[in-house]
């Protein structure tokens, strides 16, 4: 049963880039093993600031590869990260679910767009230069507004 | 909707309950209705990778940033705790705040 996984691992910021892509190539080679698996993509975000600090570690090397293997597969991969001492955390992530839900949402969503413009005599795709009025200036974001718009805004004598 | 009396009229306190009463009926307490932020924007993919997009919730103390507050409805909340929670396991949002 082939699936699609994400792994996401931090490599230590001591490692070097040799080093860096030693481990993808050692990740590589685990995957190669098993028949039927691949590597979809692979992805070095570079080094990043970690949100809080890993051991005495402050920054990291992100590196996201997406793997179609079967759940065997990423357990060896998982058992071989953690005995590597270089990576300092990862994450494995099924994703192929997730991604069918999302793209039925997608498909659900423009079905019920296009049926609707359609009911109102509308082509059914949306049309360039069509727009929802105040579309553009509402792009400031206020989720967190718990009032203090309205207030400064009255200072202001914004009328709302 | 009057628990938060304190964004409401700038009055003093010993102005009382009359003055801000008084100026409640010429302007009700109003405050816009807030909207989940991905439904608004039709965000489908929560995605634990993109930080910027979760960082907004995430306020100072590195809470969770609850419903009541930021308008998130219950669908897309529960999307993003795990969003949330991926992401603090990489380092990419903080579990607590120094």
């Amino acid at each position: 049963m082939t699936r699609k996984y994400e792994l996401v691992y931090v490599v230590s910021p001591e490692a070097s880039d040799d080093q860096v892509t030693d481990l993808h190539n050692q990740v590589e080679a685990i995957v190669q093993r098993f028949s039927g698996s691949s590597i979809e993509k692979t992805d070095n975000w570079g080094r990043r600031r970690l949100a809080y600090e890993i051991g005495r570690h402050k920054e990291g090397t992100y590196v996201l590869e997406v793997i179609n293997g079967t759940g065997e597969l990423m357990k060896e991969i998982d058992r071989r990260i953690k005995v590597t001492d270089l990576i300092i955390r990862h994450l494995v992530v099924r994703v192929d679910e997730a991604q069918g839900v999302i793209e039925r949402t997608k498909a659900a969503r423009s079905a019920t767009s296009q049926r609707r413009r359609v009911a109102r005599g509308l082509p059914a795709d949306r049309q360039p230069g069509e727009g929802q009025r105040g579309d553009a200036d509402d792009d400031r974001d206020d989720r967190f507004d718990m009032g203090m718009d309205r207030d400064r805004d009255r200072d202001r004598g914004v009328d709302r | 909707m009057n628990g938060r009396k304190s964004f409401g009229p700038k009055k003093g306190g010993r102005a009382g309950a009359g003055a801000q009463g008084k100026d409640g009926q010429r302007r009700p307490m109003f405050r816009r209705r807030k909207v989940c932020k991905f439904c608004a924007d039709k965000i489908d993919d929560i995605n634990y990778k993109d930080s910027k997009l979760l960082l907004p919730f995430v306020p100072e103390r590195a809470k969770i940033l609850p419903r009541r507050i930021s308008g998130t409805c219950a669908l897309h909340q529960r999307k993003l705790r795990v969003a949330l929670m991926r992401a603090r396991q990489l380092a990419l949002v903080p579990y607590t705040a120094e």
